[in-house]
């Protein structure tokens, strides 16, 4: 029973899924959008990072020692493309259930017997489809406009790197889609946090010119072992068995995350259910 | 026997009125909003196979005892059961064997085809790949959409997106079908079309749970009709049922252009007839009286208002309604 359950939601999983692909190809001019950001925010900060350093030696050796890599473009690109995928992932399922809520779809989709994961995570499936998109832009205008070639092993690497980030980001984007049943906004929320992950996760930057106090808080945050792992693997040739310890700090966090999600969202639906919120914005 | 196809034994739901703000939250001042009661002790039986409605006006707590039994609202008090399933503890079970028409079109996805809405609420609703095509088919043939499945819904007219809706929520399957309101901003022929539809789904050996405020609507399609007024069941019976307990066959609507005597006039008709309402509007009363005899009684009114130096200016003689049964139970017009 509880395994034909289970083929059942993963069954809805890719119907929800399918469903938000064929709504995306209804508007097909949002694919230009996404050819032009993962190239144009990146390459603004290289332009600015030439301005400021030129082609001083000792700039380059600074840069060198703290972030691991001569590469500033392949840097850059990496933190722009991860943090635009995080950002995709954290707006997520806040975002589907609050444009179900909107659109009036919600009470019929919480009136068929499906998993709550499935609506929660089942329309962002869709934005693999985005994530390979982007990061396949990136990769192409490192290659074409920078020099910076991605060997397919380091690829794959960086796959499971992101794998193993998956829990922890879809657990925190499950939070802000709890935080979206009780209060029906989640907008400002997920600004504040985007902020503090542009900050301290290194995205930009190299962690180690942080102030220690800011290190450590820059070390409880996913993102930062996400970007740094990547830059690692793409950039430095890092192999994952050196990543171990990184992969299983990230992974904790994940599961960490996961649960309380899980126990929010459950909250916060029996709040809805409750007050009679479901349908309300 | 079989168990009933819904249950519902004081039946409750609280709301709050008003705000609390944050502070007050943080601070954990008591929570001060007013509680009123939208469904205030309700008790329903629902037999397998019959189509039942709940009549009553807008505000009467309809919808709301809807969403409890669809699982969308959790009751303050009492418990409910559809198929012989708690909708609180057996939530998911109750949502994989019913049906339920809640909302309007808005509540399809109108950038996708009426069949690429049917395949995604198919697989939320657990149906199996290999009978998912199948199930469709039917249901959009249940509702006379089957020419039209492969147009986007934006393109629907209102009735042809809640016929869609309906034919969603035929997609398990279901021994049984909520339908809230199921005909409201429908035109005439839209709306005969959507009840044609549901006498079908009776036929087909389904139970049907409907609320309405037509009361022509209830009358026609249900087989027996729970009155509800301010969260209350006030009567409950088949539609002759509840016609029969007025003391009256026929219900005759005057329009009398009067002076002051107002009081005396309607004592007068009083004593002809029973006085089920009056109002005054623009300088016209108008006056609804149930009587046994219409030929009796317009005669007679017109001595009355004679006497009273008033003028009856419009007669209208017409059958007992639920409207009356309603009138004379709430002293309220359904539309009040």
């Amino acid at each position: 029973m509880r395994g034909s359950l289970l083929a059942a939601d993963l069954r809805a999983f890719g119907a929800a899924a399918m469903k938000e692909w064929r709504l995306l190809r209804r508007y097909p001019t949002l694919f230009t959008g996404f050819l032009f950001w993962p190239i144009a925010l990146p390459t603004a900060y290289v332009f600015q990072a030439r301005g400021y350093a030129g082609d001083s030696q000792a700039a380059l050796d600074a840069f060198a020692s703290r972030a691991g890599t001569t590469e500033i473009a392949g840097f850059l690109f990496v933190g722009w493309a991860a943090y635009m995928w995080i950002s995709m992932i954290l707006w997520g399922p806040g975002t589907a259930l609050r444009t179900e809520q909107v659109r009036g779809t919600l009470e019929a989709l919480f009136m068929t017997p499906v998993s709550r994961l499935v609506i929660l995570f089942g329309p962002i499936v869709s934005q693999v489809v985005w994530a390979l998109w982007m990061f396949a832009i990136v990769g192409g205008a490192l290659i074409l406009f920078f020099g910076v070639a991605i060997p397919p092993p380091a690829a794959l690497r960086a796959l499971v790197v992101i794998l193993v980030a998956v829990p922890a980001l879809y657990g925190l984007g499950a939070l802000f889609a709890a935080v979206v049943l009780r209060f029906g906004e989640v907008h400002a929320l997920v600004q504040a946090v985007r902020g503090v992950f542009t900050v301290f996760c290194g995205m930009t930057f190299p962690i180690v010119i942080l102030p220690e106090w800011a290190r450590a808080v820059a070390l409880t945050l996913p993102p930062t072992y996400l970007i740094g792992d990547l830059r690692k693997v793409l950039l430095a040739g890092s192999d994952l068995a050196s990543l171990v310890p990184d992969l299983a700090i990230l992974l904790s966090i994940g599961l960490l995350l996961c649960g309380l999600a899980i126990v929010a969202f459950r909250r916060t639906e029996r709040y809805a259910r409750r007050g009679g919120s479901l349908a309300q914005y | 026997m079989s168990t009933p196809a819904v249950e519902a034994v004081g039946l409750v739901k609280e709301f709050e009125r008003g705000r609390r703000t944050f502070w007050q939250r943080l601070r954990r001042e008591p929570d001060q909003r007013e509680r009123f009661r939208a469904v205030d002790g309700i008790d329903l039986h629902v037999d397998r196979g019959e189509i039942f409605g709940v009549l009553g006006p807008n505000g009467a707590g309809k919808t709301t005892t809807m969403k409890m039994l669809a699982t969308l609202l959790e009751p303050s008090a009492g418990t409910a059961k559809i198929l012989g399933l708690d909708v609180v503890r057996q939530a998911r079970e109750v949502r994989r064997r019913m049906g339920a028409v809640l909302s309007d079109g808005r509540s399809l996805y109108w950038k996708l085809t009426a069949r690429e809405n049917l395949e995604y609420f198919a697989a939320l609703y657990h149906v199996p790949h290999a009978e998912a095509r199948a199930r469709i088919a039917a249901a959009l043939d249940a509702v006379k959409l089957d020419d039209r499945s492969d147009d986007y819904v934006e393109r629907f007219s209102t009735g042809m997106r809640q016929r869609l809706v309906l034919a969603r929520a035929l997609l398990p399957d279901p021994e049984l079908l909520l339908l809230d309101e199921p005909t409201v901003g429908l035109d005439p022929q839209s709306a005969r079309d959507l009840r044609d539809r549901v006498r079908d789904l009776q036929s087909q050996g389904r139970t049907v749970l409907l609320t309405t405020h037509y009361m022509e609507e209830a009358d026609q399609l249900c087989d027996r009709i729970a009155i509800v007024d301010h969260g209350r069941i006030v009567a409950l019976d088949t539609p002759a049922g509840l016609k029969r307990t007025i003391a009256a066959t026929e219900v005759v609507r005057l329009e009398i252009a009067s002076g002051n005597g107002e009081a005396a006039l309607l004592s007068r008709l009083e004593r002809a007839g029973s006085v089920a309402h009056h109002e005054r509007d623009d300088g016209v009363l108008s006056v609804t009286v149930h009587c046994r005899s219409a030929r009796d009684f317009v005669p007679a009114a017109f001595d009355a208002a004679h006497a009273e130096g008033a003028t009856i200016s419009h007669v209208e003689v017409v059958p007992v309604t639920l409207e009356d049964v309603f009138l004379s139970l709430t002293g309220r017009a359904l539309r009040e």
